[in-house]
């Protein structure tokens, strides 16, 4: 399969800061691709070097196959972008806006941009600046869908919408999905775990996993041993047994390797006496705060 | 909107936990046969799931007779649906029965015990149905 946006070692430094770091992104022709991490992780800055909005340190970056720093108007006709802090024309009206935009995409379609508008009920007749954030967005949202763009970019496009925006925003968003590449980044992972494909976790400008969603759900659970009595701790504690915590009569990890017939066997063989195993499994949430200390302690040590 | 009850947890595959609604209330009698079945596009837009994840739940549905896809028409609730075996009644209730076992072994109770406490449920709440005795003819479901 090939891939929409390809970096390879993409980075980007602002005086001493590295934002992005040899940043090897693959996001696959036809993925939902949620780019999640903190505040100042470096989303914003990946998004900006793959937008030729910024020029990498070093490395590079194709988006629809063409080099990012060479893409023209013939690609952004392509590419749907929506970002949080959005420059527009504050002083168009929504109508004035959308039929200014018009001329620049050849695969313009009137309908869907009349569709979106209603949709999202925007007042044609209003002032961009005079929309609330909320309307800002779906504005937004409205004219990058208009032209049917095979990649649509979005960065933290639900942050300060309220829950019924959000909510419109993804509906209409997954309802054009079929046949798109979807790039989105969020440091909320509640809003979008549902319908990614892929995930990408980024933290200090590096690009600390990425893995297909289904897959990261399925080699994570968290383990809970009961004992009759207190339990020992083997010496030869797996690797992949992340966080071990234990108290009088149970001991408590997360397997981060989890396999349905090899876990039981070396648990079986670790501890042969625990009276009950119990494997839960675990939210994109609660994974992803194991994935963040595991590193964090990893730095550490 | 969506014609069944469903409140994702986390762990379990999505499409595996439509189904499972989807299923559940078909057997039912929710959802009856000819009634319309949303479309790929409607799930995806309504869960707010992948349309991946959605073709995948119609797909399914289709494969076990559940649903049909009718040219013109759209998706909806099979007419004739495949009679539900007792053991695929009882798969619908994997999930709880797990639960109970494991939460019944943690507690370090019998299996006895947990027929035992099961029966007197079920019997106040009036099944008809007379309850497998606890002692004795034990019946596993696979």
């Amino acid at each position: 399969m090939s891939s929409s946006i390809s970096t390879h070692e993409l980075s980007k430094a602002f005086r001493h800061t590295e934002a992005v770091n040899a940043l090897d992104l693959e996001v696959p022709e036809g993925s939902i691709y949620a780019l999640i991490g903190p505040n100042g992780a470096g989303k914003t800055t990946t998004i900006k070097l793959l937008m030729n909005i910024l020029r990498a340190s070093a490395g590079s970056a194709e988006v629809l196959g063409v080099d990012s720093r060479r893409l023209s108007p013939r690609e952004f006709a392509r590419i749907g972008y929506v970002s949080e802090n959005q420059e527009m024309p504050e002083w168009m009206t929504v109508d004035y806006f959308l039929r200014y935009l018009r001329p620049f995409y050849p695969t313009w379609d009137d309908a869907l941009a009349d569709d979106l508008v209603r949709q999202f009920e925007l007042p044609r007749d209003r002032k961009l600046r005079h929309l609330s954030r909320g309307m800002r967005m779906k504005a937004a949202l409205a004219s990058s869908l208009a032209y049917r763009p095979e990649l649509v970019v979005l960065d933290e496009p639900f942050t300060g919408l309220d829950a019924l925006v959000r909510d419109e925003f993804t509906k209409s968003l997954l309802e054009r999905a079929e046949g798109t590449t979807i790039l989105i980044s969020s440091h909320d992972l509640a809003e979008i775990e549902n319908f990614a494909s892929h995930v990408g976790y980024i933290e200090e400008g590096h690009l600390r996993f990425t893995e297909e969603m289904g897959t990261l759900a399925d080699r994570f659970r968290q383990v809970e041993l009961t004992f009759d009595a207190p339990p020992p701790l083997p010496a030869d504690w797996p690797a992949a047994w992340m966080r071990p915590e234990t108290s009088a009569a149970v001991v408590r990890f997360i397997d981060s390797r989890f396999d349905v017939e090899r876990t039981p066997a070396e648990i079986q063989r670790l501890f042969p006496n625990a009276r009950n195993v119990d494997f839960h499994a675990m939210s994109l949430r609660e994974i992803f705060v194991a994935l963040a200390m595991a590193g964090r302690h990893a730095k550490a040590a | 909107m969506i014609p069944f009850r469903l409140v994702f947890q986390p762990g379990v595959a999505l499409s595996e936990q439509i189904i499972y609604a989807a299923t559940k209330a078909i057997v039912s009698g929710q959802l009856r046969p000819g009634d319309p079945f949303p479309s790929v596009r409607t799930l995806s837009r309504e869960l707010k799931i992948n349309p991946n994840t959605a073709h995948k739940v119609v797909m399914q549905l289709t494969a076990r007779g559940l649903v049909e896809v009718l040219p013109g028409i759209g998706t909806v609730v099979a007419a004739t649906l495949p009679k539900p075996t007792a053991a695929a009644r009882a798969g619908l209730l994997g999930g709880e029965i797990e639960g109970l076992v494991v939460e019944s072994k943690k507690l370090g109770m019998q299996l006895d015990d947990v027929l035992a406490a099961v029966t007197r449920h079920w019997q106040s709440l009036g099944g008809t149905e007379p309850a497998q005795p606890a002692k004795g003819g034990r019946k596993t479901n696979e």
